[in-house]
């Protein structure tokens, strides 16, 4: 049998850290929007120890899109999960305020699935233009 | 291409079972991966459209910017403008942190404006041409930090794409085929066993009927 490639290993090292490094961006804590717009610097805290800068304009277009109740139930970021190998965009959302947000934007009405929102990819390139910091990609293993 | 086989101590049953198991991580962390190289790519683009639309913008700021002062500087003087405008000097503020995408550290700058502050120069001596030309300058630094941002981001994007592809050229070209390849070649090696056992018993069977 042939030999070990002397990559392989090196290579099942890599993929370990992939795994490690496409989520490790992901917020300890959401903070509502309300608390963020207060903030002098908005910013999150994640998991690993690095700081997660908001754009106050983002913050302002969030802001006049909702009323003062809904601001304080808005968390952000916005996770928005990417299912693997279907294509299919999920944004996970525990309140309504979420989906009120992205229908917005979208100008469309939506459904809200078992896991949350399901988007297709031109939806998710109109949401991430304009919501450029105040939403975050989640690479579940799986959804 | 004939694929490479994986280094087995011993051909068992626990190996290919340790095998299996390796190929069924592996092909799902391609699926994993091969969303996220699509995600950035998405943004890359995205961000390249932009870095686009904001050049275009900011030479466009630049050539009306420079048309309100050459106005104003013909309507007042350039002394007297020089005279004026050695007041307006001011620091610039600049938010700076971080955002990720897909686990790519991009910066995110903003500028800091401060609400209702005077531009420095005396709006007694001074024409609204200056203030319009002093409007559009802002105007140009905050698309010169945008853009700073953007193409900050496109070169980040750019390497961890190419580094995430090769990863995944790896993956989908050399180890799931190897490990393939090493589960089909022990498939074969215990079917060659079975082969040789129901050979072997036969063989015993033909020397007890002649006994």
């Amino acid at each position: 049998m042939a030999d070990e490639l002397p990559y392989d290993r090196i290579l099942r090292e890599c993929l370990k850290s992939e795994l490690r490094v496409i989520n490790a961006h992901l917020p300890s804590k959401q903070k509502p929007l309300s608390d963020l717009l207060s903030e002098e610097y908005p910013h999150v805290l994640c998991r690993d120890g690095s700081t997660h800068l908001f754009k106050r304009k983002e913050l302002k277009y969030l802001a006049d899109l909702l009323d003062a109740e809904e601001q304080k139930e808005l968390s952000l970021p916005i996770l928005i999960g990417v299912v693997a190998g279907v294509g299919e965009i999920v944004i996970l959302c525990p309140g309504v305020v979420e989906e009120k947000v992205i229908s917005k934007i979208l100008d469309m009405p939506l459904t809200r699935g078992q896991k949350g929102i399901v988007i297709y990819k031109p939806q998710l390139a109109i949401i991430r233009k304009l919501l450029r910091t105040t939403t975050q990609y989640l690479f579940p293993p799986k959804l | 291409m004939p694929q490479q086989l994986i280094k087995v101590a011993r051909p068992t049953k626990i190996e290919l079972i340790k095998l299996r198991r390796r190929l069924v991580l592996a092909t799902r962390i391609q699926k994993i991966i091969k969303d996220r190289v699509s995600i950035l790519i998405l943004e890359f683009l995205q961000i390249a459209r932009q870095t686009v639309e904001t050049k275009r913008a900011l030479l466009e700021e630049f050539s009306e910017g420079y048309k309100a002062l050459s106005i104003a500087a013909g309507y007042h003087g350039y002394i007297a403008l020089e005279k004026e405008l050695i007041a307006s000097e001011k620091d610039l503020a600049i938010a700076g942190g971080l955002r990720n995408v897909g686990g790519v550290r991009i910066p995110a700058f903003e500028l800091k404006e401060e609400e209702g502050a005077l531009r420095g120069y005396s709006l007694v001596d001074t024409s609204s041409w200056l203030d319009q030309a002093a409007r559009l300058s802002g105007k140009c630094l905050e698309t010169i930090v945008e853009l700073a941002e953007l193409q900050r981001s496109l070169e980040l994007l750019g390497k961890e794409i190419n580094r995430t592809k090769r990863i995944l050229n790896a993956l989908e070209y050399l180890i799931i085929p190897s490990l393939q390849a090493t589960i089909k070649y022990l498939y074969m090696k215990f079917e060659e066993r079975d082969r040789e056992e129901k050979s072997r018993l036969k063989r015993v069977k033909v020397l007890l009927e002649r006994r």
